[in-house]
């Protein structure tokens, strides 16, 4: 019985793949009533209320909305789904996961036969191209891009004698090297650690500034050559050494705990970053305030829906993309839950560019992080771009936390990438 | 070799042939087949069709959602010039010893301290032992995480108040691994206590009377009646904690939180199972991840062969 139990997860692998090997081929708009459909998106980032909204115009039309888990969850899911043969009708997909699905088309309804043509031009090209297969098949629809930005708390930066204006702020940090320098003068200051960690806050926001980052225009893998992932990494390492981080690893449970004490001063705000803030610190509202990115410009993270090839109802699964995931659906998505919009139409809407955040001191959510997608040159995403970060982010987590060599991070780092991806 | 044989019994003819009784034969012979039958077939369904199937899988380099292609032992030859798969064997190694031989002194003593016959409340204490064994393992995980918290924690407050530096055990490689140990071990020694009492409990009470009317002590006695007594079972403690700490999987799994499948930044916790489940559901690399199982198989068959060798051994040593 001992036997069965060492293997048991992979045999239940196996069997999926197995039944997925002998089931018929299923085409898109198999025997649905157009009525109903499944959504499997990921948790934290509110999909519930686009899907009331939706409800609310459409009480004829349900929608069974399951939160399966974090991003990674969701996707992982999504691969087993697709593997054994019974899947939703609709699911959300993370930016940085979205290559594996791109690369086997063959998975989901090609959406330029529902009229994916036509609304094409709405969204940003390079958001867009991302989710373009190689023979043109169109897998996915974005729905809300990350944009980057710094938030801070103004009451510790007051303690330590730094400006609160987020302007002011901004003006402290126009590269990584200022960012850090002013992490030491508060950490002089105050004893206290001016940062989460240095692999998300630092390390992942540079690394999203380049013009290339891990994979080059035709597809080829150049993480170990890219000048400008060594340069991200060289500001990584320099910040886990220069003694300013609280050494906290982004969504731990000391990480959560130390946000809501003011273990450490600012982190790294993507614009969906702003709801875990709200969430793990709920009793510092109003202690926030968001400043420009050093560097100012680039995009992290984003999210696609996609509708699967076996679906039971890609139709009504299509109304709700094609409804809510228009420029106007964004827009009211942004109002209600700040996720930033994909849809360039719209950012200079009064909505947006008027948009305050109470939680954040009343931070112009909206020009904030349109602006940081103004000036960017998108970078190409790969199939192992996931595997790639964790591994790279690894690398300086480990001279941060557990004493790891920071003279050879770069090699280890290099020599694990290898090791994990096998190129 | 008690019963004996009646010369009459051995004489009797057979019956003659008949095509009737021929049937009933053949149904008679048969009959005891189908009674055991639903576990073979079980067996077969759930336990040696995937078994077989995670051998094949392992051929292959296989995506779930694309291409399969046969490429032979590749994934071996890989695997034994990964140095992440010999770091999770470490990891396991370590994480092993380190729960199991406290685990079970702890249980030894225990066992020897319920079975007095002078304890009262000692079936109070029998059942207590077991709470944590019925304890989720999820709980556990989540308990021991923030106990052992670096900046949070209770137990690093209380260092802090003997003038202590805070330990980072979820960072390091050994605080990681005295962390994981301590929920294994804290998680099934009652189990294994009550083993060792049930085993002492056989053995007659005037062994320990006539042990101490000849003068040995608490600790001679220990020695001389209680862990011979108890050299099979502890024998078969060992194989079973052994066998369970090559799987330990949920308890590093919580413990590294936000930290995903690599359990840390070094994969300073990440035992077999993990870095199994990270390579087939992380990285869906299911034929790596197969041939990882493979190896965990070898493993196990191993060490219950030097388990039989053992025993066996035992065995003979006390005619």
């Amino acid at each position: 019985m001992k036997l069965r139990r060492t293997t048991w997860s992979l045999v239940l692998a196996g069997a999926l793949a197995m039944s997925a090997a002998c089931s018929p081929g299923t085409g898109g708009g198999g025997g649905g009533d157009g009525k109903s459909f499944e959504f499997w998106s990921f948790t934290a980032i509110n999909q519930k209320a686009s899907v009331d909204a939706y409800r609310d115009k459409h009480p004829d039309v349900e929608v069974k909305l399951t939160e399966v888990g974090t991003s990674t969850e969701t996707a992982q899911a999504l691969t087993t789904a697709l593997a054994g043969g019974k899947v939703p009708d609709l699911v959300l997909i993370q930016g940085d996961d979205l290559p594996k699905f791109v690369q086997q088309p063959q998975n989901f309804v090609d959406l330029r036969t529902l009229g994916a043509d036509d609304v094409k031009g709405d969204y940003l090209d390079w958001v867009m191209g991302q989710s373009t297969a190689k023979g043109g098949e169109v897998v996915g629809i974005p729905t809300d891009v990350g944009g980057m930005a710094v938030a801070y708390r103004t009451d510790l930066f007051a303690a330590a004698g730094l400006p609160t204006d987020r302007d002011q702020v901004s003006a402290l940090w126009p590269t990584w090297e200022a960012f850090i320098e002013t992490g030491k003068r508060y950490t002089q200051a105050t004893g206290k650690a001016f940062v989460d960690n240095a692999a998300t806050s630092v390390f992942s926001q540079a690394v999203n500034q380049g013009a290339q980052k891990y994979y080059d225009d035709g597809g080829e893998l150049i993480y170990a050559t890219n000048p400008e992932v060594k340069a991200a990494f060289d500001v990584g390492v320099k910040a886990a050494t220069a003694g300013i981080t609280a050494k906290q690893p982004s969504f731990s449970s000391g990480w959560s705990a130390g946000m809501a004490q003011g273990q450490f001063a600012t982190l790294a705000a993507p614009s969906w970053m702003l709801n875990a803030i709200r969430s793990n610190a709920p009793d510092t509202k109003g202690k926030w305030d968001i400043a420009k990115v050093p560097g100012e410009w680039g995009n992290w993270g984003g999210s696609y829906l996609a509708i699967p090839k076996g679906a039971k109802n890609p139709q009504a699964a299509w109304s709700y993309i094609k409804e809510m995931q228009s420029p106007q659906g964004q827009l009211e998505h942004f109002v209600r839950s700040g996720a930033l919009p994909s849809t360039p139409s719209v950012y200079k809407d009064d909505k947006m560019a008027f948009a305050k955040d109470e939680f954040f001191s009343n931070a112009p959510t909206g020009t904030i992080y349109t602006d940081s997608l103004l000036g960017l040159k998108p970078f190409r995403i790969g199939p192992d771009t996931s595997a790639i970060n964790q591994e790279l982010g690894n690398a300086i987590a480990n001279v941060e936390q557990s004493g790891g060599n920071a003279a050879t991070a770069w090699d280890d780092a290099v020599r694990n990438t290898k090791t994990a991806i096998g190129k | 070799m008690t019963g004996t044989l009646t010369p009459a019994r051995i004489a009797a003819p057979p019956p003659p042939p008949s095509p009737a009784g021929a049937a009933r034969r053949l149904r008679d012979r048969l009959t005891p087949y189908g009674y055991i039958a639903p576990f073979f077939v079980l067996f077969a369904v759930f336990g040696l069709f995937p078994l077989l199937f995670t051998f094949y899988v392992a051929l292959f380099d296989w995506n779930p959602i694309g291409d399969r292609t046969f490429i032979g032992v590749d994934n071996f030859t890989r695997m034994f010039a990964d140095p992440r798969f010999w770091n999770a064997a470490g990891n396991t190694l370590s994480i092993w010893v380190l729960s199991t031989v406290p685990q079970l002194l702890l249980a030894l003593l225990l066992a020897h301290v319920l079975n007095h016959a002078r304890l009262r409340f000692a079936l109070f204490f029998r059942m207590v032992v077991l709470v944590p064994y019925i304890t989720s393992v999820a709980a556990t995980a989540i308990v021991f995480a923030q106990l052992f918290d670096r900046d949070y924690g209770l137990l690093n407050w209380l260092l802090g108040l003997v003038g202590i530096d805070p330990v980072d055990f979820t960072g390091s490689t050994w605080g990681s691994h005295v962390l994981i140990a301590t929920m294994v071990a804290w998680r099934w020694f009652g189990y294994n206590t009550l083993l060792y009492l049930a085993s002492l409990q056989a053995i007659s009470r005037e062994v320990y009377e006539a042990a101490s009317i000849d003068g040995a002590g608490e600790w001679q006695r220990f020695r001389h009646i209680t862990v011979p007594a108890l050299r099979p079972i502890i024998i078969f403690t060992v194989v079973t904690s052994t066998i369970g700490g090559l799987q330990i999987f949920t308890e590093p799994l919580l413990l590294s939180g936000g930290g995903g499948l690599t359990c840390g930044a070094v994969r300073q916790c990440q035992t077999l199972t993990l870095f199994l489940y990270e390579q087939g559901f992380g990285q869906f690399q299911f034929g790596y991840g197969s041939a990882i199982g493979v190896a965990l198989f070898v493993m196990v068959v191993v060490i219950a062969a030097v388990n039989y060798v053992l025993s066996r051994r035992l065995r003979g040593e006390g005619r």
